[in-house]
């Protein structure tokens, strides 16, 4: 081992500081996971924050009952296999009135079935501070956010309180009816990720290797139909066609990639050489200028 | 290695395993008139791997810089839709990009004084600044006040990069006088390198590249010499330090201590001293997952345990015995007002270090920095973007470093106490320890007095004595509350 310090592992000795500071100042921290690639590096360093211990915290994942089939799977097995606690919470008033991808607008299926039951969870466990996978490369109102990113009564995020950062310190004294989201992968990049993920040798959801799937075109974005629920428009047929995700959520909602690469190694030579930014292909994001900023200010991750 | 061969995907077949060498945090200040975001754009768009759809979004954004046919740069930085309303930058944007060798994180501050606050916290996090001004106007008050946070937050390399030189038609001569006057401002503070370079950040010239222009000009680019500045926690540098976070434990067997490694290193076997109590013991293992160390070195979070049971929590600092930092209950200090509420003696404060929390009795202003002659102006009274000089004492005492001697371990945040908001910033000048002044005034508030009551309910859990702690702090910031300036003595 040489005195120079990688900059993966660097990033990843933020990380862990990042996940101890948390665990020392809040009452009831939970771990926000939905599985995809974030998720599965950001669960991997908690791990390494507290060992030998368990994480002092459990994962939480808001299902909107449209995330893949692979997605679930994974999800279970990683628990069992970590030994790790688990709450699933799904938006039941969502549900029942039957708001979905294909009837609603992006933005309002998205605070529908993401926001408002990722704010009732919070609420009805109490948890103090969320972890999240987000990083600051992704979107540009990402770009300003804080590692501790605070929300006033409601999960409001106003970007005027936030608290100015400096050098390694991180102050999580909550004023009345705060909560906190904490971003410990905030410097890290789409290409960091999948690196770390290569080079600590972890297991991701097989969604993100090419294989043939059925897909439909539709605006030029390529949709994986994973069971029955998706409406097909006149003139759709589906087709096989090699693919994998950049970036994983609720199917309907996320566009593959044409792409041959069928392990780690060729994921990440792919994203090296990739051309185009991974949030290209959340759906979500491009329903309206300044979309994220707006979905974060009602409180969405 | 040079700016040229600096990587483009189109151009460079991807390595898989590829590393890269570090991170160099590099904050860039200046105002949206000088060309700040114009400049950052054109180091993106020339020099780093930008993906094609957010070049093809700014060129159809439709906007172009000062109706040239060039893209609108700015574009790619001015992040929040209010902002790109106002047309300025209000908060620190973080920006990424790789070259060959090398991460560079560039944190993008804003330039104008009612921002002070957001350019120092910015800076704080900075390996390298670039301060940038107009050609056509030179080193103004605001590139003097620039420099004097700098130096206060640490950074130790500047450059003064001199952009719109296609406005002053390439002159030498602007250039050297320019020159001039930042050898002579850089003078009067502690950094260690300053260099300035003429650039165009519309045009490109010695961005990313040389360009034509300014065939005069002999010295680097802004990129060739960003990649000749060291990375960040290179080489452990310093005596050993490391700021306890937490206790881990593992069954009956296993107490370790959790924390990164702030300075310096330390091995297996070493002995390692808490400060605070003055208890020490051998380094036993240097736990990670999936192995142990033999060292742990600046920068690396690990898990120390340690061959005797010595009682240490959070807000310890582990140190080897040669080097101590001071158990100091009196600070001179020097800080940026971060929040809009002024400073109020009557408000109830805390000290946050680097991993501890405690209460302050008393925090008194005696001048403020005057940003137009950088000269100390007595004061007692400091508000958001002041730079102060300040003085502390705290109801109980931490362990605490100078800041020049050792930055991780001389720098605080104040924390209003009830709102929780980081107030202030700020870096310690001197430390003076416990024992050496205690006003007659002062109330001592004893573990037996808070045994007998408040704390009655509490055992001998690791537990129960951290909320032992937090209910000795808060007690004494009641007190302080009510005027009566408060010692911890537990």
């Amino acid at each position: 081992m040489t005195a120079q310090f990688s900059h993966l592992g660097h990033l990843e000795a933020e990380a862990i500081y990042i996940f101890r500071e948390a665990a020392a100042q809040f009452r009831k921290p939970v771990l926000l996971y939905s599985i995809g690639k974030d998720s599965t590096v950001l669960l991997h360093i908690a791990r390494k924050a507290f060992w030998p211990q368990k994480p002092p915290f459990p994962l939480l994942h808001i299902d909107t009952t449209w995330k893949f089939k692979d997605m679930i799977a994974f999800r279970d097995k990683t628990v069992r296999d970590l030994g790790l606690d688990l709450i699933v919470h799904t938006n039941q008033e969502g549900l029942k009135r039957g708001i979905n991808p294909f009837d609603y607008t992006p933005s309002i299926y998205t605070d529908v079935m993401k926001t408002q039951p990722l704010k009732q969870a919070l609420d009805q466990y109490g948890f103090d501070a969320a972890f999240g996978g987000a990083r600051r490369d992704e979107e540009g109102s990402r770009a300003k956010e804080r590692i501790f990113s605070f929300r006033a009564a409601g999960h409001r995020w106003d970007p005027r309180r936030q608290r100015p950062e400096m050098w390694h310190l991180l102050n999580g004294r909550l004023g009345v009816g705060e909560t906190v989201r904490v971003f410990p992968l905030s410097n890290w990049t789409e290409k960091d990720v999948w690196r770390y993920i290569a080079r600590e040798g972890l297991d991701v959801v097989p969604l993100y290797f090419a294989a043939r799937r059925p897909t439909v075109e539709r605006s030029g974005q390529l949709l994986v139909l994973d069971d029955e629920r998706m409406p097909l428009q006149p003139g759709e047929t589906p087709q096989l066609r090699e693919v994998r995700f950049r970036t994983l959520g609720c199917w309907p909602l996320t566009a593959a990639v044409v792409s041959s690469a069928t392990d780690i190694d060729a994921v990440v030579a792919e994203t090296l050489g990739a051309r185009t930014s991974e949030r290209q292909g959340r759906l979500i994001d491009h329903d309206q200028s300044g979309a994220m900023e707006r979905k974060k200010q009602e409180g969405y991750f | 290695m040079t700016a040229l061969s600096a990587i483009r995907r189109a151009e460079t077949a991807p390595e898989t395993s590829r590393e890269l060498n570090g991170i160099l945090n590099l904050l860039t200040c200046g105002s949206v008139d000088d060309g700040k975001s114009t400049l950052i754009g054109r180091l993106l768009w020339d020099a780093s791997d930008l993906y094609e759809d957010q070049r093809e979004a700014l060129s159809r954004s439709g906007r172009t810089a000062g109706g040239s046919a060039h893209p609108d740069f700015s574009l790619l930085v001015d992040g929040l839709v209010a902002e790109r309303e106002q047309g300025i930058t209000i908060d620190i944007a973080w920006r990424y990009f790789d070259t060959e060798t090398r991460r560079f994180v560039i944190i993008d501050s804003p330039g104008h004084e009612q921002y002070t606050r957001n350019m120092a916290s910015g800076a704080s996090h900075a390996d390298v600044a670039i301060m940038l001004i107009d050609a056509r106007h030179g080193i103004k008050r605001q590139t003097r006040r620039h420099a004097a946070i700098l130096d206060i937050v640490g950074v130790k390399r500047v450059i003064l990069a001199i952009n719109k030189m296609d406005l002053v038609d390439w002159s030498q001569e602007r250039f050297h006088a320019i020159e001039t006057d930042f050898r002579e401002l850089t003078l009067r503070f502690g950094f260690r390198e300053a260099i300035a370079i003429p650039v165009s950040a519309v045009v490109g010239d010695n961005v990313a590249r040389r360009g034509e222009h300014m065939s005069w000009y002999t010295g680097p680019s802004l990129l060739e010499h960003l990649e000749r500045i060291p990375a960040r926690d290179t080489t452990p540098v310093g005596p050993f330090r490391m700021p306890v976070q937490l206790v881990l434990r593992d069954g009956l067997d296993f107490r370790g201590l959790a924390g990164t490694v702030s300075s310096g290193c330390v091995c297996v076997g070493d002995r390692v001293t808490d400060a605070l109590s003055g208890a020490s013991a051998h380094v036993l293992r240097i736990v990670t997952m999936g192995r142990d160390l033999e060292i742990a070195r600046q920068g690396q979070a690990v898990t120390l345990q340690l061959d005797a049971d010595i009682d240490v929590a959070r807000g310890a600092v582990l140190t080897t015995a040669e080097s101590q930092p001071t158990v100091a209950s009196n600070l001179d200090a020097r800080l940026v007002w971060l929040w809009e509420t002024p400073f109020d003696p009557r408000a109830s404060y805390l000290l946050r270090t680097a991993t501890d929390l405690a209460p302050i009795s008393a925090l008194s202003i005696k001048s403020l920095l005057d940003l137009e002659t950088l000269a100390a102006q007595p004061a007692q009274t400091c508000t958001v973007n002041d730079i102060a000089l300040a003085g502390i004492t705290l109801a109980r005492p931490v362990a605490i470093d100078r800041f020049g001697a050792n930055p991780a371990t001389g720098s605080f945040l104040i924390v209003d106490a009830v709102t929780g908001a980081s107030v202030a910033g700020g870096i310690v000048s001197s430390a003076t320890s416990a024992d050496e002044t205690t006003a007659a005034s002062t109330f001592r508030l004893t573990r037996e007095m808070l045994e007998k009551g408040l704390c009655r309910d509490l055992g001998d859990s690791e537990e129960d004595r951290r909320e032992f702690q937090r209910r000795a702090s808060e007690a004494a910031l009641l007190l302080h509350a009510a005027g009566v300036p408060a010692k911890l003595d537990l």
